[in-house]
């Protein structure tokens, strides 16, 4: 049995569990689970949100430890869904390595929604929520235009620049120039119910609320990093609407 | 009026939310049921005892149940419809208002606003982690006594 390569292939599972949206505690019980269908005597996981690390003793005394670095997340729910899948087939049936590998890259295939079904859900979480939070059908239409341009320059600053911080008080600064703008033309009313919209797009209270979890269930290094990464893009979104605002408001 | 409108917007929200996870078909239409009447019952228990956070709780606790009791007929994680259908809860616009007070300087705006925030995060993670937990006691006892019955 090739060790070092299996665990390989484990930790790969593990990484894009994570980075597809997956629970530190799923990501360490199916690493743990699948080394251990492979004869481990000793399975040690540590999972933060920004690295994984694991430590494997082998039936016959050998010690292996692998690393991984994540910097950056994109959830994906549905590869997360194949990937548990694929954890479960594993650790039921001990496929070679081959077939590991082949499964793995079969998964990172299925891809994700096309550009234009992107634009298209960008424009239906904005405005549903303009809508949720009281917005009319003015406001509903501009905020979905807006958060078009959103996504638009969101894929066109990832081109550039990878920085988190950067990307939101950009964005949020042009989408609230824009909004201002667009109000003061008389399409939409109220700028607040516009931006609402599309800031739900930006800011993690997904993340704050999961953090939370975390921090309840064991995992306080893990929740502590998602709150602070929550509170620091939450802060850059701020940032930028204020930027906006103060901008639009020294002009008028 | 406002309400039933709220309720139809929030069967969107989560719908939108789980597309834009990647979630497909039938999934993503579950998960936006989810959403949709976790936030019904969160008015409902408004009407009968007007506390934001123990409506936060019910809810949570409705939507970790719909997503438990879908997820292992439907094979898939529990995220796939908790996530979406928790997403009309999640306090997005409280933290930017919160934020927001803060570059302002607004002291006393920002303790309130990040109290209720914070407030609002943690009971419906209570909330989530109080119904799995409740749920898998019920699961594991249910197993338990139809294994005990075949032997």
């Amino acid at each position: 049995m090739r060790t070092k390569e299996l665990i390989s292939f484990v930790l790969d599972i593990g990484e894009q569990m994570l980075i597809s949206g997956a629970e530190v505690n799923r990501v360490e019980d199916s690493i743990t689970r699948m080394c251990s269908a492979y004869g481990a005597k000793r399975v040690n996981v540590l999972t933060i949100t920004s690295s994984i690390v694991v430590t494997v003793k082998m039936l016959d005394g050998e010690v292996y430890t692998q690393t991984r670095r994540i910097r950056s997340y994109v959830t994906d729910l549905n590869k997360l869904d194949r990937l548990n899948n694929l954890s479960r087939f594993i650790v039921n049936h001990k496929p070679d390595l081959e077939e590991i590998e082949h499964e793995i890259e079969q998964i990172d295939l299925i891809g994700v929604y096309s550009t234009k079904k992107q634009y298209f859900i960008y424009a239906l979480v904005a405005s549903s929520f303009t809508v949720f939070f009281g917005g009319n059908v003015g406001d509903t239409i501009v905020s979905a235009l807006v958060a078009m341009l959103l996504k638009w320059m969101i894929s066109f600053i990832k081109k550039v620049d990878k920085n988190t911080v950067i990307t939101n008080v950009f964005c949020s600064f042009v989408v609230g120039l824009v909004t201002i703008v667009t109000v003061n033309f008389g399409l939409g009313t109220n700028v607040d119910h516009i931006i609402i919209g599309n800031i739900m797009l930006l800011i993690p209270g997904l993340a704050l609320t999961n953090a939370v979890k975390d921090i309840i269930s064991g995992d306080t290094i893990s929740g502590l990093l998602r709150l602070n990464e929550a509170f620091v893009i939450a802060v850059s979104i701020a940032s930028g609407f204020g930027l906006a605002t103060l901008l639009m408001g020294g002009l008028m | 009026m406002e309400e039933i409108i709220q309720i139809i917007a929030a069967f969107f929200c989560s719908i939108a939310f789980a597309l834009l996870y990647n979630i497909r078909g039938k999934k993503a239409i579950l998960a936006g049921f989810g959403g949709m009447i976790a936030w019904a019952i969160y008015i409902g228990i408004g009407i009968v005892y007007p506390h934001e956070m123990i409506q936060y709780f019910f809810a949570a606790v409705f939507v970790t149940w719909y997503s438990e009791f879908l997820a292992p007929i439907l094979k898939t994680p529990v995220t796939v419809f908790l996530s979406p259908g928790i997403i009309p809860f999640v306090p997005g616009r409280g933290l930017y208002y919160t934020m927001s007070y803060a570059l302002n300087g607004e002291v006393t705006l920002f303790t309130e606003m990040g109290l209720n925030t914070l407030g609002t995060a943690v009971s419906i993670a209570a909330g989530i982690m109080a119904a799995s937990a409740v749920y898998r006691i019920v699961r594991g006892i249910a197993r338990f006594n139809k294994r005990k019955r075949l032997t």
